[in-house]
C-alpha cells in the first residue's frame, strides 16, 4: 500500500468521526459551548503544529489571511453546530455542509478570475440539486 | 398548540435540548450559512497556502477562531456548559479535525492532489454510516438520493 493511502485513510477516518462527535456534542451542550470546547481541542494540537514552523518572519498580509480564515472556519462550525442543535441529522448536515467547495470555487472565479472547467460546472449543478434534496425534511423524527 | 409531549419524547431520545420546537425547522438555513463561511475559509486557505506551510496556516486558523468563540462565550454570559461528555466531544472534535489535517497534508506530500483530494473529501460517507449505526438516524428517499448527488458533487469539486 502506498504511504499516501495510509495517511489519506487516517484523514478520512478522523473527519468522518468528527461528524458524529459534532452531533453527539450538540445533543449534550449548546452550539456556543461546543464551539468553545472545540477551540480547546484545537489549542491542544498547537504543540504538534509548532514543529512544522513557527510564525516568525511572516508578512502582515498572509497573517491577516490566516487569522480571517480561522475566524471564517469558526463561524462555519458554529453555524453547523446550530443546525445540528436545531434538529439537523448528522447524516444530512455533514454531506450538505461538505459542499462548501462550491462557494470557494465561485469566490476564486470572482476574485482570482479563475475559469471553471466543465467538471466543476457539473459538480456545481450536482451540488445544488443534491443540497436541495438533502434539505428536504418530511417529518420530525 | 401544546407540543410538550412531542418535545418530551425528543428529549428522551436525546434529540433536542434547548431549542424550542418552533425554531427547529431553521436548521437548513444554518447549514447554508456554514457552507458560505467554510467557502470563505477555503478561499482564504487557497490564498494563504501559496505563501506559507500548512502547519503555519493551521496555527493562524487556531488563533483566528478565538474571536468567534469569545463572542459565543459572551453570549453565554461568560459561562460555558461543563457537561463532561459534551465537553469531551467538543475537545475530541478539535483534536480529530487537527489530526485529520496533519494526515491530509502528509498524504498530499506523498501522493497526487487530484487523487488525495477527492479520496479524503468522501469523509461524509463515514459520518453517514456512523450516524446510521450509533444515532439510529433514518432519512427519507429524497434525502437519500440527494446524499448520492452530494457525494458525487463533493468528489467533482475537490480536485
Amino acid at each position: 500500500m502506498a504511504t499516501w493511502v495510509f495517511y489519506a485513510c487516517v484523514a478520512t477516518l478522523c473527519w468522518g468521526v468528527v461528524g458524529l462527535l459534532q452531533k453527539l456534542g450538540t445533543n449534550r451542550i449548546s452550539s456556543r459551548s461546543l464551539l468553545i470546547w472545540l477551540v480547546v481541542g484545537f489549542a491542544a494540537m498547537l504543540p504538534l503544529l509548532w514543529r512544522g514552523g513557527a510564525l516568525a518572519g511572516l508578512g502582515w498580509r498572509v497573517l491577516l489571511i490566516g487569522l480571517l480564515g480561522g475566524a471564517a472556519n469558526g463561524l462555519g462550525s458554529w453555524a453547523l453546530f446550530e443546525a445540528l442543535e436545531r434538529g439537523a441529522k448528522a447524516s444530512v448536515a455533514v454531506p450538505l455542509t461538505a459542499l462548501y467547495p462550491l462557494v470557494t470555487i465561485v469566490l476564486a472565479r470572482i476574485f482570482l478570475a479563475e475559469t471553471l472547467t466543465f467538471r466543476q460546472w457539473f459538480g456545481i449543478a450536482l451540488a445544488v440539486a443534491g443540497g436541495a434534496m438533502l434539505s428536504y425534511e418530511t417529518e420530525l423524527k | 398548540m401544546d407540543n410538550s409531549s412531542t418535545v418530551a419524547k425528543l428529549e428522551a431520545a436525546g434529540k433536542t435540548r434547548s431549542v424550542p420546537r418552533s425554531g427547529r425547522g431553521l436548521w437548513a438555513l444554518y447549514a447554508l450559512l456554514c457552507i458560505v463561511w467554510w467557502g470563505v475559509w477555503g478561499f482564504l486557505s487557497k490564498l494563504g497556502s501559496d505563501q506559507i506551510s500548512p502547519q503555519q496556516l493551521q496555527i493562524l486558523f487556531t488563533i483566528g477562531i478565538i474571536p468567534p468563540s469569545i463572542l459565543a462565550w459572551a453570549q453565554l454570559g461568560f459561562k460555558v456548559e461543563t457537561d463532561r461528555r459534551g465537553a469531551i466531544y467538543g475537545i475530541l472534535n478539535g483534536i480529530f479535525t487537527g489530526l485529520g489535517m496533519l494526515a491530509y497534508y502528509a498524504a498530499l506530500a506523498r501522493g497526487q492532489a487530484s487523487i488525495v483530494g477527492p479520496f479524503t473529501a468522501l469523509f461524509p460517507l463515514l459520518t453517514i454510516a456512523l450516524a446510521f449505526a450509533f444515532l439510529r438516524e433514518r432519512i427519507n428517499r429524497i434525502q437519500a438520493a440527494g446524499m448520492i448527488l452530494a457525494l458525487a458533487a463533493i468528489v467533482l469539486l475537490s480536485f
